[in-house]
């Protein structure tokens, strides 16, 4: 016990350090609402804290620095600046962004030069041109080959079957039980490709980049496919690591050019979200891509539409008006193919007589006939993405906005065409929503049912609470809610100015709100990347782990996109889950994903030195400088005062006893090699434990950090 | 009687301190044995890309049935006779013994009333358990565990709701926690291993003296979870059977074992995918021969490596609608509409096969091209749920479904609820 109390004194310690740290209390944005009468409220979260929480809320996370920063420039200075991130300066992050060219691309393009299976198939039955020649050429040959592989294979498997069911031979008794480990599963019969020669690895990375993927676009398909089968992770690295971006998308393209899109879309969001500068457009970008949600497996060119989804119609648009971003994701193509409004056609449309027409002419026609009015996208535009489920509208309501919306679809949906009005699937006639009539007139009667629902009461209220869900707590004062909802209407819909409202709140700084809100899986991972400055190189780790912990990046099936309020996000699994990524994040155990765990804090170095590495930067895979073995034990950063730097730095604020207290009582045993089950037998060893090498020592503790309970909380 | 653990977990550790240290985790091993007394549990297969019911259970006696799929019609001396009407496919052999034994029942002409042939929606629907509404946020079988705390709370550990896969389904998403594992072994903090890994012991005790109410509560269960699994030992698990060495025959064995280690599980939920045979399906053999093959063999391992267990069990299959039909121009079957269910359980009256059968003439056929849809699977659900859950209150399991006890398929007739 006695070692306990001693950690525990020396942690207290530590903390009032830091609290007493001349700077740091120095308290820095002046509290909003100075006239209001403060009384009426809970008491005001107050001093460096402030920006803490703004940065919390208003960014998916703090990284080492950011809160000085803020304290420099004033908190209401830099929210202003958040607010218009046409400002921002982000070189830094355009940098990062290069790497992905195809993201810049249109969806016409990116289904022509990373053609999805179903161009794949236009082509096969020639539907659609093969390229002339060069590397594009090469990359549909493969997809080409591969496909009419499968295809074939399955033909011969069919006509085996039939083979042997003429013969008649299977010998299968009514009833005869087959003993499980007699009916192994016949594995498809696969198509051997041809051994690769071990010296053609070699050869490969003997030739300059250009020429190497030049050979390799000249590679017939399998042996291609043995080559990529054949070299392990490493030396696949090597083959790739000197490539420009856009020698990279060609030799993935060769491979599977639908998972270069798939792979760069994550990667920009991912990247954006750790990097970006211009925080709160991305968080807001998040946001509304989660409320006009769009799963990317809805069909093959969805990952191809999301692309230009994100790009074109949410980010821009983020802090903008939400009439535009309505009028936008509704002549979106990945709307209207995911909630199928690409498919609706009036009853009583042109489109819909001929087809009664040609039924009638010939009823056993093989082609599919046009299924008539789909209501989901009125449906859910409404109960979802305007009115909110008790917004005040009824069936007969959707059923006539689905009939004004006939007619809003997709040209060329399978190559990347844009919006289109066709006049032959819209419904005639007059139609009433909410009591207000839309004359016949094409596309307007649409663009104007969207007007009048941006614009409804209901949803200024529908949208601000949403917006307090996310930014201020589980359940939000609806006094609050009210304010914003009255900016919202007043301002024609201004997401900026109702932000504003919001923050100049004093329900906002409530103390109450303080890491009030848990972490969503993404704002866990990414709030973890950025605390420890990680160099992001590869996102498939970051992937990876928001699949385990059940928010797959573009991966919400239905409509309602994920939740905001803790109960989805605090569960048994997902909790294993955010403590292992916690600890394989800090010990460098992604690919990919590395921090470099410099420990300044020696006693000749000033405060003002980089605690990390903030500088990590695309080239830094340069080691730590090595930690002296010849610097005298009293100088080495002690666990407490390592632990106390990077509760700071990590976490931003500090954490409770009880964490501090279970982190320095694991470093202790940790560094005595004792098991951590076995207390008792600290006692016995009266020994200052021999300090862990600097570098193991910060990961174990970061670790511990990022997968505390405080982390989980913004 | 119920013990409710975590109540007696709390005040128990009152009652104890000061006079004997028996560990924390010991006492609640302990009690989660003591009130492990019988339950129902039910165990549900999601067949994803909507598989050929009629050629899974075969209407052998139906002439149309020759005449629309003449390449891939199953031979009426090859069909495995169930009740001189229907015969399973010969592939399903494994099924036989179960059928005979009165385990295994067959609804046939069952599925989804909504009239989408997508599978992304069919799924969707079927999943969340509200056909034609996309705005369903949660799942039916998370809301059956609702409607069962309805009937009686008591406290459940965090494997009660399980799913083998990377991520909780939809079936099973919503606001009782589930929990995912795609693999047992991986289900550890800070490493593998029978002992708990230092990062584990600071992780546990952190979380168990935190202050933060919500993170305090999930903690623990947490490393209640994390222990009750290692104690489990899962690497030393031997499968009383033979499964398929198949992702479908992993995630059943996995099942089996976490159903058998005492962990409160109630609700397991995994599938199995290959049911999308536009071309070539075959015949007796063939694609969908090998896929029915596994999915029979795995399911006959599952049942026999339960051992006496397998009388708490009620499995049920489902897949998002049936196939055409007519076979199309490429040897195999497009989306149609009414599919075959099973429902396996001890509690099963099996060794029939239910459901109206609506026939394959022209004028019986849905849209005149698939099997028409005489019992809604969620029918067939509600009575499971209410049979094994307790979960009665089926307006919540299915809103705007209106089921009602009196028109089950009485499938379960003897299966009393757990009180």
């Amino acid at each position: 016990m006695k070692h306990l109390q001693g950690l525990w004194a020396a942690s207290l310690c530590a903390s009032l350090v830091v609290s007493s740290t001349p700077g740091m209390a120095a308290p820095s944005a002046a509290p909003p609402a100075k006239t209001a009468n403060r009384s009426a409220y809970p008491a005001q979260i107050e001093g460096d804290e402030r920006i803490l929480h703004a940065l919390n809320r208003f960014t998916f996370g703090p990284r080492p620095g950011d809160l000085e920063a803020v304290r420099r420039m004033s908190l209401d200075t830099w929210f202003e600046e958040q607010l218009h991130p046409a400002n921002i300066n982000d070189t830094a992050l355009q940098v990062r962004l290069a790497e992905y060219p195809a993201m810049t691309w249109s969806p016409e393009d990116l289904l022509y030069r990373l053609p999805s299976k179903a161009v794949i198939r236009q082509v096969i039955d020639g539907k659609a041109p093969m390229p002339q020649q060069g590397a594009l050429y090469a990359v549909y040959e493969n997809e080409v080959t591969r496909l009419s592989a499968k295809r074939q294979e399955k033909e011969q498997k069919a006509a085996v079957a039939t083979v042997v069911k003429t013969a008649g031979d299977s010998k299968i008794a009514d009833g005869q039980q087959i003993s499980a480990s007699g009916t192994q599963m016949e594995s498809p019969a696969e198509v051997k490709a041809p051994e690769t020669d071990p010296n053609l690895v070699s050869a490969l990375l003997a030739l300059p980049p250009r020429d190497r993927v030049l050979r390799m676009t000249r590679m017939p398909q399998p042996q291609y496919d043995s080559l990529i089968k054949s070299i392990k992770g490493p030396q696949r690295q090597l083959l790739m690591s000197d490539l420009s971006p856009d020698l990279r998308e060609t030799l993935g393209a060769l491979e599977n050019p639908e998972r270069v899109v798939v792979e760069e879309l994550m990667a920009q969001r991912l990247i954006r979200d750790v990097y970006s500068n211009a925080q709160l457009q991305e968080v807001m970008t998040d946001f509304w891509m989660n409320h006009f949600n769009v799963f990317l497996r809805k069909n093959e060119a969805t990952p191809y539409y999301l692309v230009s989804y994100e790009r074109d119609v949410i980010r821009p648009h983020a802090l903008g008006k939400f009439e535009d971003l309505l009028q936008a994701t509704a002549h979106s193509p990945a709307m209207l193919i995911y909630l199928d409004n690409m498919q609706s056609i009036g009853p009583d449309s042109m489109a819909a007589e001929r087809a009664k027409i040609a039924a009638a002419r010939d009823p056993d026609t093989k082609k599919k006939a046009p299924e008539g009015l789909n209501e989901n996208y009125a449906r859910e535009l409404m109960e979802l993405h305007t009115l909110g489920v008790n917004g005040g509208y009824s069936q007969q309501d959707v059923i006539q906005a689905a009939r004004i919306l006939t007619g809003w679809t997709v040209e060329r949906p399978q190559r990347g065409g844009g919006f289109q009005f066709d006049p032959r699937r819209h419904e005639p006639g007059t139609k009433k929503v909410l009591g207000k009539k839309f004359k016949e007139q094409g596309e307007r009667e649409g663009r104007e049912l969207l007007h009048m629902l941006a614009t409804h009461p209901s949803t200024a209220r529908f949208i601000s609470r949403k917006l307090a869900v996310r930014f201020v707590s589980d359940d939000p004062p609806q006094e609050l809610v009210d304010r914003m909802a009255k900016t919202f209407l007043s301002s024609n819909g201004d997401i900026a100015a109702v932000l504003k409202t919001m923050f100049r709140s004093p329900e906002f700084w409530s103390t109450e709100t303080y890491r009030a809100k848990v972490k969503t899986p993404l704002e866990s991972v990414v709030s973890a990347t950025r605390a420890t400055n990680s160099n992001l190189t590869n996102v498939q780790p970051l992937v990876a782990a928001l699949r385990e912990m059940g928010m797959p990046l573009y991966g919400c099936i239905p409509p309602t996109g994920y939740k905001w309020d803790a109960a989805d996000w605090v569960s048994t699994g997902a909790l294993v889950n955010r403590m292992n990524f916690a600890l394989s994040l800090a010990a460098n155990r992604f690919n990919g994903v590395t921090t470099t765990w410099t420990s300044q804090e020696t006693p000749t170095l000033t405060a003002k030195q980089p605690a990390l590495n903030l500088l990590a930067n695309l080239d830094s895979d340069a080691a730590p400088p090595p930690v002296q073995a010849t610097t005298p034990a009293s100088l080495q950063p002690t666990p407490q005062s390592e632990e106390t730097r990077l509760e700071s730095l990590l976490i931003g604020g500090s954490v409770s006893d009880s964490t501090r207290i279970a982190v320095l009582e694991q470093f202790a045993q940790q560094s005595q090699g004792m098991p951590a089950t076995a207390p008792a037998m600290l006692n016995q060893k009266q020994t200052r434990p021999a300090p862990l090498p600097i570098e193991k020592q910060d990961q174990l503790l970061a670790g511990l950090l990022l997968g505390s309970p405080e982390f989980q909380r913004r | 009687m119920q013990i409710n653990r975590r109540f007696f977990l709390h005040k128990g550790a009152l009652a104890l301190a000061g006079t004997t240290a028996i560990p924390h985790f010991l006492v609640r091993t302990v009690m989660a044995q003591a009130s492990a007394q019988p339950h129902r549990r039910l165990v549900v297969v999601f067949q994803r890309g909507a598989a050929d019911g009629l050629n899974i259970v075969v209407p052998y006696r139906e002439k149309n049935y020759y005449s629309m799929r003449p390449s891939i019609a199953i031979p009426q001396q090859k069909v495995i006779d169930l009740d001189g009407f229907f015969g399973l496919h010969p592939s399903l052999a494994a099924f036989k013994p179960l059928y005979d034994q009165g385990h295994l029942a067959v609804v046939h002409a069952a599925g989804s009333p909504d009239v989408t042939r997508s599978h992304f929606d069919a799924q969707d629907f079927m999943e969340s358990g509200t056909p034609g509404v996309k705005g369903t946020d949660d799942g039916w079988l998370n809301r059956a565990l609702q409607a069962e705390d309805l009937r009686h709370r008591q406290e459940h550990t965090a494997f009660r709701a399980l799913a083998l896969g990377a991520d909780v389904p939809r079936t099973l998403a919503g606001a009782i926690p589930a929990i995912a594992i795609s693999n047992v072994a991986n289900f550890t903090v800070g490493g593998r291993g029978p002992v708990a890994s230092p990062a584990a012991s600071a992780f546990e005790a952190m979380y168990g003296s935190s202050g933060d109410r919500i993170f305090h509560a999930t903690g623990e269960e947490t490393f209640d979870a994390v222990k009750m699994l290692k104690a489990a030992n899962p690497a030393q698990y031997k499968p009383a059977a033979d499964y398929p060495n198949s992702e479908f025959g992993n995630s059943m064995k996995q099942i089996a074992q976490l159903l058998k280690a005492n962990l409160g599980v109630e609700a397991a939920f995994t599938d199995v995918t290959g049911w999308d045979t536009h071309q070539n399906q075959g015949g007796v053999d063939g694609q969908l021969s090998n896929r029915l093959r596994d999915f029979s063999s795995t399911i006959a391992a599952f049942w026999q490596d339960m051992g006496d267990e397998a009388a708490d069990i009620t499995l049920v299959t489902m897949s998002e609608f049936g196939r055409t039909a007519r076979e199309n121009g490429t040897g195999g079957t497009d989306h149609g509409h009414a599919n075959a269910m099973f429902v396996l359980g001890a509690g099963v009256k099996g060794g029939r096969v239910y459901g109206r059968w609506s026939g394959l003439e022209k004028e019986q056929l849905n849209e005149g091209r698939d099997l028409a849809l005489t019992t809604d699977y969620r029918a067939v659900l509600g009575e499971v749920v209410s049979k094994t859950l307790g979960a009665d209150n089926l307006e919540r399991v299915f809103p705007g479904a209106r089921l009602r006890a009196d028109g089950f398929l009485r499938l379960m007739p003897g299966a009393a609820a757990p009180i």
